[in-house]
């Protein structure tokens, strides 16, 4: 009988040797996709059932999702995914309004045009009133894409949608305007700037100078490496050239830690559009 | 049959059942109001939205809760015949037994709404929404049409309950029927839209969901908050129509529930 008594314990510190011999093993076991800061969209319905058969929830849920992850830690292909994340929730809810801004603030920059452009679509369809889901609808085809006549039709739509007949003239004349211009970094800058001045999160507000800041910084390269090659009568080879060619005083650091460089027509652009 | 209405009344706030509500109540609006703050540009609507989720899903909850605790349960311990034994219909006990769930559903909708109503007012601070929400009549429409949701499960579950010899049957299949009714209406909006030009999804569910459709209501269709997250027109007579649906489903429950309630034997 007394061995029955002492059975137990030994149970017990059997398990806790396995449990103890676990634990600390896993300390050598590395987690697999730790990094990872947004890997998988769900299947449309199976976000519909998740969310109780609420669309509106699972919208809610995606636009959420989107706007938490951490943009800075993100790899190219992770890009595809927030795309597909955000265009879901655009489906799922159309007239979600900060679905739409994020995702045209910073979707686009990453090469993500055809989801931007469609979650652009939708909200312009579901928000008669609203004057800007068509208005960066326009911006990106003229800034991408270069069609600026494309854009200045969709800039008469948002047009309509103004209130005040004078921003309604304002915004007409931009759209004649837009014809001639695609590829002006000042510009995408500026409306980079008025994005930010209208969230109330500080965070995102900051995120979004970096990318204006960005922009800005690229306009002056380029400036520079314009006036290089009216000089020297050859495009750069490096941005140092630049540099030691005293065409800028220096290189600037990119506020988003991605870099700069140049492409083979010697135009400056982000490090992560060179290694694509 | 108004006596075990009132009974129903009587028990259901005898259970806690408003302490009940006020608790989930709280945590909702908490979790609303905090949903607000991940917006960046619109905190009224995304507390709307966030409210009016919770409380769909708080409302269906309670419904099959309830109808559980005030039919299932008698049903299954046998007490629903000291209830027969007094000289009253059957029908009268299951209708009585339904409306007194129905009214209990109505007091946790406008507790729940009047809640809401005040996050949604306070949520944002100072921010100015380009476009702010409308809290008055359309937000009170949508409060009832989800009082009207839940309205539909109820009677599903009591249904369920009256042929059920297990415990917690109406329960889970009756969360099973709402969220199939609430996941109906995307489903065949995929479908109306082209299923984005798949022809297999198209050949392979088209006629079932058309099919499944006439069974199941698709309970989207009581769900209006665009109206007062964007101020988006409904579509004409939606809601008329909604209201229609409902009712009609409702009857088509109950008299199935009333037609096996009569035939039922407890031993």
């Amino acid at each position: 009988m007394r061995r029955l008594h002492v059975l137990p314990v030994v149970f017990l510190l059997t398990g806790l040797m396995i449990f103890s011999l676990a634990q600390s093993r896993f300390g050598q076991i590395k987690r697999v996709n730790a990094g990872a800061e947004i890997e998988v969209a769900l299947p449309l319905f199976v976000q519909v059932v998740l969310a109780g058969g609420d669309r509106y929830l699972a919208a809610s849920w995606a636009a959420v999702r989107a706007l938490v992850t951490e943009t800075s830690r993100m790899k190219p292909e992770d890009y595809r995914v927030l795309a597909k994340v955000q265009e879901d929730a655009s489906w799922l809810n159309p007239a979600h309004e900060d679905n739409y801004y994020t995702a045209a603030a910073i979707l686009p920059w990453e090469g993500q045009m055809e989801a931007t452009q469609s979650i652009l679509r939708r909200a312009t369809d579901a928000r008669p009133y609203d004057y800007q889901p068509p208005f960066y609808y326009g911006f990106y085809l003229v800034h991408f894409l270069g069609d600026g006549l494309g854009a200045a039709e969709w800039l008469r739509r948002a047009a309509l949608r103004l209130p005040d007949p004078d921003e309604r003239l304002l915004m007409e004349d931009l759209a004649s305007r837009w014809i001639a211009r695609s590829q002006d970094l000042e510009m995408a800058a500026r409306i980079v700037d008025a994005m930010a001045a209208q969230t109330k999160r500080k965070d995102f507000a900051a995120y979004l100078h970096k990318r204006s800041q960005r922009l800005r910084d690229l306009a002056m390269l380029r400036k520079a490496a314009n006036e290089y090659q009216l000089r020297h009568g050859k495009s750069p080879e490096s941005l140092e050239d630049l540099r030691r060619n005293g065409f800028v005083v220096k290189i600037p650091v990119d506020p988003l830690g991605i870099g700069y460089g140049l492409n083979q027509k010697g135009l400056a652009v982000g490090l992560e559009s060179l290694k694509k | 049959m108004l006596s075990f209405c009132l009974s129903a009344l009587r028990s259901g706030f005898r259970s806690r059942a408003v302490l009940l509500i006020l608790v989930l109540g709280a945590l909702l609006v908490g979790v609303a109001f905090l949903a607000a703050s991940f917006s960046p540009r619109q905190p009224k609507t995304v507390t709307l939205d966030v409210g009016f989720s919770g409380m769909r899903f708080s409302l269906v909850l309670f419904a099959v809760f309830w109808v559980q605790e005030l039919v299932g349960r008698e049903v299954e311990r046998r007490t629903v015949l000291y209830a027969l034994s007094y000289p009253v219909s059957r029908d009268a006990y299951v209708v009585g037994r339904f409306a007194g769930v129905v009214s209990l559903l109505a007091v946790a909708a406008a507790l729940l709404g009047t809640l809401l109503w005040v996050s949604a007012l306070l949520s944002g601070g100072e921010y100015e929404q380009a476009r702010s929400v409308d809290l008055g009549w359309a937000y009170w429409a949508t409060i009832g049409g989800f009082w009207l949701d839940a309205v539909v499960v109820a009677a599903f579950a009591v249904l369920i309950s009256t042929l059920s010899t297990v415990q917690m049957l109406p329960v889970a299949l009756g969360a099973m029927f709402a969220v199939a009714g609430k996941s109906l209406g995307a489903v065949l909006d995929y479908l109306e839209r082209g299923a984005d030009g798949d022809a297999l999804i198209m050949a392979r569910f088209g006629p079932l969901m058309d099919f499944i459709r006439w069974v199941i209501p698709d309970l989207s269709r009581l769900d209006w908050r665009v109206w007062p997250m964007y101020g988006l027109p409904l579509g004409e007579g939606a809601i008329a129509n909604g209201l229609l649906l409902a009712t009609g489903y409702v009857i088509v429950l109950m008299s199935l529930a009333v037609m096996i309630f009569r035939r039922r034997e407890f031993f």
